[in-house]
């Protein structure tokens, strides 16, 4: 709410009714609002909200690199949905995100317990924890290539060393094979990020609730599941959202250490939206499969809008 | 919050022994599982070839460590174009989406103007636009604008993703200022301007910090609008470069590929190093709002 | 890499005069004059994108023979290169947006995606063709579209079979087998050895392409007819399937994920006695610090692919065009710096230091010094002789690249040889993919 201008304090403000116009504007805070939006909003209305539009006409086109297209209707999803191969990427990317994202909040969520316990030197360890998640995601992907190399591999040499295997594991060449090594390359990225956040949030759970569990004859279990995760829940939503968002989106670990195959088994909606599109030239069909991909997104910002809903409920104050 | 607070009240209920098998032991596997793959990258970068590549021998030691793949990257490809390419990004990226989201984040959570809440939810749900659904009409946007091939273009595009979550992670260092502050300096007769500049910036700056480490280390790992925006050799950014160049026609440099990824996180990790309370404060504040 | 090779103005200006007398006293355009020259515009300069090197000498060879056009006409010349992956888009965003390097030069179908974009450069290419020998019928499907010279063929990257002499002995063979029954024959005594094949079955862009092309053809298989119409459903093709599925069962693990280094360097880590490549992993033998791999080098020699039931070489290689765009202020200059550097005086050092890894359009450099230098390079020099192009027998073009770009082929010999899928299903599927293309 704006304070009348009726006061008068040397050497500050303008005596009333001498203000100008242009003074008065830039004091009316809906005007200064917008103003201020500007460089934000306009970037944003011209690099994201244009391009979203744009890519979903594209899709509707059958436009290739190097020359525009013309408007051919539904036809690249009708071709899009007998694809096998394209049936096998939408596949490919449930896939990767469910167990993916199970695993990055199992073991996320332990870590995050971990690092609640007294334990000493928890600042450095915490550092350390995140560093996965820091160092760019494709440095990263290139020392697991490197680890999962099907004549060098380190695990498979450290294996073979204990015995448990004869021959070396081929680890991205086989489809099954390929599709657990990048699961597990994505959950080593993931988990950090994950376990720092759920830190936080149990960081705020006061531990007279814990206290009061256990003057209740609460067990370990009992506690977790009545006091932790409801507290959680809503940090979890929030986090999940984002981490299962980002996951369903990947490109970088898949392009780097597989390129979708071996013969298409680890394609995902986005690698495979880039390779139809860039070197294979057809920016239409491309765009169509990246579209395809936007139903998925809206339901899991449904889903995290629910998620805020529920904890405005439980923390009872306005958001 | 302080440590001690929350587990003084229990703590000498549970016993050494069982807390090794309970918690070290558990966390020391996460920590070698979480740290290994640096360590190989580290210790592959300075490993001669033929060590490299024999089977025999122990792999996690280097018998005779060399420079030599540093000196390949550092002198013999277009690494020092691409590290310089990043930061030039990276850091112009950062700012001129830190003052794009300064003046958002104030806008919408003190200004409150009409349609301010509207507007905040936007920003929230634009960060959810991932870039791999945008590339494909960017990079159409981007022929036709003619800055294909330039830094122009990651300049432009990358605050699309950093814009939206710098903002909602001001409009949360905001919201813990008083508005006590504000409405006295209104009192006083201060413009709206002077107040933003005077009393809420150097009040957000853990929060600026914050959002700008952030924002820094997004552009660093981004990757997929660098590989279809740019293609010659000078202008691609360090991800880009030592995924497609140091691979040479169809020969691994498996050592200079390991110290190129190694030399490529250290700004980053660095950065971090020195500011990991304001990252950790960034991830967890965007994360709770 | 970029070179910038420029004189200060006052010497190239003198250095315009003076040959341009020189130029008006030897033009002669159109007859079969034994030189012909092109009368560069004043001021000109031109940029020249071209695919990255994959052997450092040819790289060298080029910028050194660019420097001497420039010495020769005054025009400044900067190369530029490329990943050739990368420089597909590029050069399409280029043809489509009308401004960017005067010369691009290509590889495969890319001067068949834009023909219109292109100047006529058959003035050029007649004039080579004449002096040289003649071009190859593999060049002058690649250079030419609708019956006038759209680009200048520099030649093909091929692919011979890269074998470890030693072992191909110890397994009972003499030489690589001319013929594609005995050369299973050959791998699969390799394999019993321990001591096995390995050939890339990833979407490794150039190896997988190219290896998988001469399979299929060999057998009498294509994805279209010469109408471009689908023909993969068909006998031959499940004959090339199930000599697939014998010939992966004695690869080495690990082919599946291959991309186009990964044999390289399981050849070089000895892990493989045999495969499909350029002769890059010669070179990169031969130039190594180790002395383990170096020594390899003494062991490793080259036959061209084998012949299948079709009776005839049946070959794919990275095919590599320069292209002249209509947007060039400069086409005179452009003209006579393709003319200049296929001269032999240029050309063939080039080859030389390239190692072979481009064989020649052109059949005069067959008796290039780079072939008799080394006698173990000699398969590649008749490799642009037994090549077919893209998509063959149908046409060159934008159906073509999609389709190899989508990598339809390799997938249906993988899905198949690795029994993913059955043999039928496996062409099904391929034969829906093209149908997508060539519609």
């Amino acid at each position: 709410m704006r304070a009348p201008q009726t006061q008068f304090v040397p050497g500050t403000a303008q005596p009333p009714g001498t203000q100008s116009f242009l003074g008065r504007l830039f004091d009316n805070r809906h005007f200064l609002g917008l103003l201020f939006m500007l460089p934000a909003g306009a970037l944003l209305l011209l690099f994201l909200t244009y391009p979203l539009g744009l890519g979903v006409f594209l899709g509707f086109t059958d436009a290739k690199v190097g020359r525009p297209g013309e408007w051919i209707g539904i036809e690249n999803y009708e071709w899009l949905v007998t694809d096998s191969v394209f049936r096998l990427a939408v596949w490919n990317t449930f896939l990767y995100t469910t167990i993916a994202s199970v695993a990055k909040f199992g073991l996320g969520l332990w870590l995050a317990l971990l690092l609640n316990e007294h334990i000493p030197f928890k600042a450095s360890i915490r550092a350390i924890v995140l560093l996965p998640f820091i160092v760019p995601t494709v440095l990263s992907a290139i020392a697991f290539w490197w680890i999962y190399d099907a004549q060098f591999g380190i695990v498979s040499w450290m294996l073979q060393r204990l015995g448990l295997i004869d021959t070396y594991i081929d680890f991205l060449g086989q489809p099954n094979m390929a599709r657990m090594s990048v699961i597990i390359a994505n959950v080593w990225r993931g988990v950090p990020f994950i376990a720092i956040s759920l830190l936080a949030g149990l960081q705020t759970i006061s531990p007279s609730l814990y206290e009061a569990a256990s003057i209740d004859g609460a067990t370990p279990f009992q506690k977790f599941w009545n006091v932790t995760l409801p507290m959680l829940s809503p940090i979890i939503a929030v986090v999940m959202t984002f981490s299962v968002l980002f996951t369903f989106t990947d490109f970088q670990l898949i392009w780097v250490l597989t390129r979708g195959g071996p013969i298409n088994a680890t394609h995902l909606m986005a690698t495979l939206s880039f390779q139809r599109a860039i070197p294979g030239g057809a920016l239409g069909e491309g765009a169509a499969i990246a579209t395809a991909m936007i139903p998925f997104l809206l339901a899991a910002i449904l889903f995290s809008y629910f998620g805020l809903q529920r904890r405005r409920w439980q923390q009872g104050t306005k958001d | 919050m302080k440590d001690t607070e929350q587990t003084a009240g229990m703590a000498y209920l549970v016993s050494l022994p069982r807390k090794v098998v309970t918690v070290y032991i558990p966390l020391g596997v996460f920590l070698v599982v979480l740290l290994f793959p640096f360590y190989w990258m580290a210790v592959t970068s300075v490993k001669p070839n033929a060590e490299l590549l024999s089977t025999t021998g122990n792999p996690f030691w280097v018998q005779h460590p060399t420079l030599e793949h540093f000196n390949k990257l550092l002198f013999h490809t277009a690494y020092p174009s691409w590290m310089w390419n990043t930061i030039l990004i990276s850091v112009i990226a950062t700012f001129a989406s830190l003052a794009a989201s300064v003046f958002a984040a104030y806008a919408i959570e003190r200004l409150r103007f009409r349609g301010s809440r509207q507007t905040g939810m936007a920003i929230f749900l634009a960060y959810l636009i991932p870039p791999s659904i945008l590339f494909i009409p960017l990079a159409t946007m981007v022929f036709k604008f003619g800055i294909f091939d330039s830094k122009l273009a990651l300049i432009l595009t990358y605050p699309t993703f950093l814009i939206p979550f710098c903002t909602w992670l001001l409009m949360g260092y905001f919201r813990t200022i008083p508005f006590e502050l504000e409405e006295c300096a209104l009192i006083d007769g201060a413009t709206r301007w002077q107040i933003l500049v005077k009393i809420i910036l150097p009040l957000a700056v853990p929060g600026l910090i914050s959002a700008g480490i952030f924002a820094f280390t997004l552009s660093w790992n981004e990757f997929i609008y660098a590989l279809t925006f740019i293609s010659s050799s000078e202008n691609k950014t360090v991800p880009v470069g030592v995924i497609t160049e140091l691979v040479e026609g169809d020969v691994y440099h498996w050592g200079a590929l390991m110290a190129g990824a190694l030399l490529g996180s250290l700004p980053v990790a660095v950065m971090y190093s020195f500011f990991v309370e304001y990252y950790v404060a960034g991830m967890t504040g965007a994360v709770k709002e | 890499m970029k070179t910038h090779t420029r004189r200060d103005f006052l010497k190239t200006t003198s250095g315009i005069a003076a040959s341009a007398a020189l130029g008006q006293s030897l033009l002669a355009r159109g007859a079969s004059a034994q030189q012909l020259s092109f009368k560069p515009e004043s001021g000109a300069a031109l940029r020249v994108l071209r695919w990255k090197r994959f052997v450092q000498g040819d790289e060298d060879q080029w910028l050194a023979n660019s420097k001497k056009f420039t010495e020769a006409t005054g025009v400044a010349v900067t190369v530029e290169s490329e990943n050739w992956e990368d420089l597909r888009p590029k050069a399409a965003v280029a043809a489509n947006v009308g401004s960017g390097p005067d010369i691009i030069i290509g590889t495969n179908d890319d001067a068949h995606l834009y023909p219109d974009k292109l100047v006529d450069v058959s003035d050029v290419a007649e004039y080579l063709g004449k002096k040289y020998g003649g071009w190859y019928d593999l060049a002058r499907q690649y250079g030419t579209s609708g019956g006038r010279w759209i680009g200048i063929p520099m030649g093909a990257g091929a692919s011979a079979i890269v074998y470890r002499a030693s072992q191909v002995k110890a397994a009972g063979f003499d030489g690589i087998p001319r013929d594609t029954e005995g050369f299973l024959k050959l791998c699969q005594a390799l394999k019993a050895k321990g001591t096995p094949p390995g050939m890339a079955l990833g979407h490794a862009t150039g190896d997988a392409n190219i290896w998988c092309h001469w399979l299929l053809w060999s057998h009498g298989a294509k994805l279209v007819d010469e109408n471009n119409r689908v023909a993969i459903n068909s006998k031959e093709t499940e004959a090339a399937l199930e000599y697939a599925k014998k010939l992966y069962a004695t690869f080495a693990p690990g082919t599946l994920s291959w991309l186009d280094p990964s044999n390289n360097k399981a050849f070089l880590a000895g892990e493989i006695s045999l495969t499909a490549n350029g002769v890059s992993v010669y070179y990169a033998a031969k130039n190594s610090a180790d002395p383990k791999v170096k020594a390899m080098a003494d062991d490793i020699y080259h036959a061209n692919m084998p012949i299948g039931p079709i009776g005839r070489p049946t070959e794919m290689g990275l095919a590599f065009t320069a292209v002249l765009f209509k947007y060039s202020k400069y086409p005179q200059a452009a003209r006579e710096y393709l003319r200049f550097m296929w001269e032999k005086e240029q050309f063939e050092p080039w080859m030389e230091a390239s190692l072979g890894f481009v064989t020649q359009p052109l059949r005069f450099y067959e008796s290039s010094p780079v072939w008799k230098s080394d006698s173990r390079r000699f398969a590649y020099r008749d490799s642009v002789k037994f090549m077919l192009p893209n998509g063959w027998p149908g046409k060159l073009g934008a159906a073509s690249a999609a389709a190899m770009a989508d990598f339809a082929v390799v997938d249906m010999i993988a899905q198949a040889a690795t029994g993913a899928a059955s043999v039928q299903d496996a062409i099904r599927m391929a034969e829906r993919r093209a149908k997508r293309f060539y519609s």
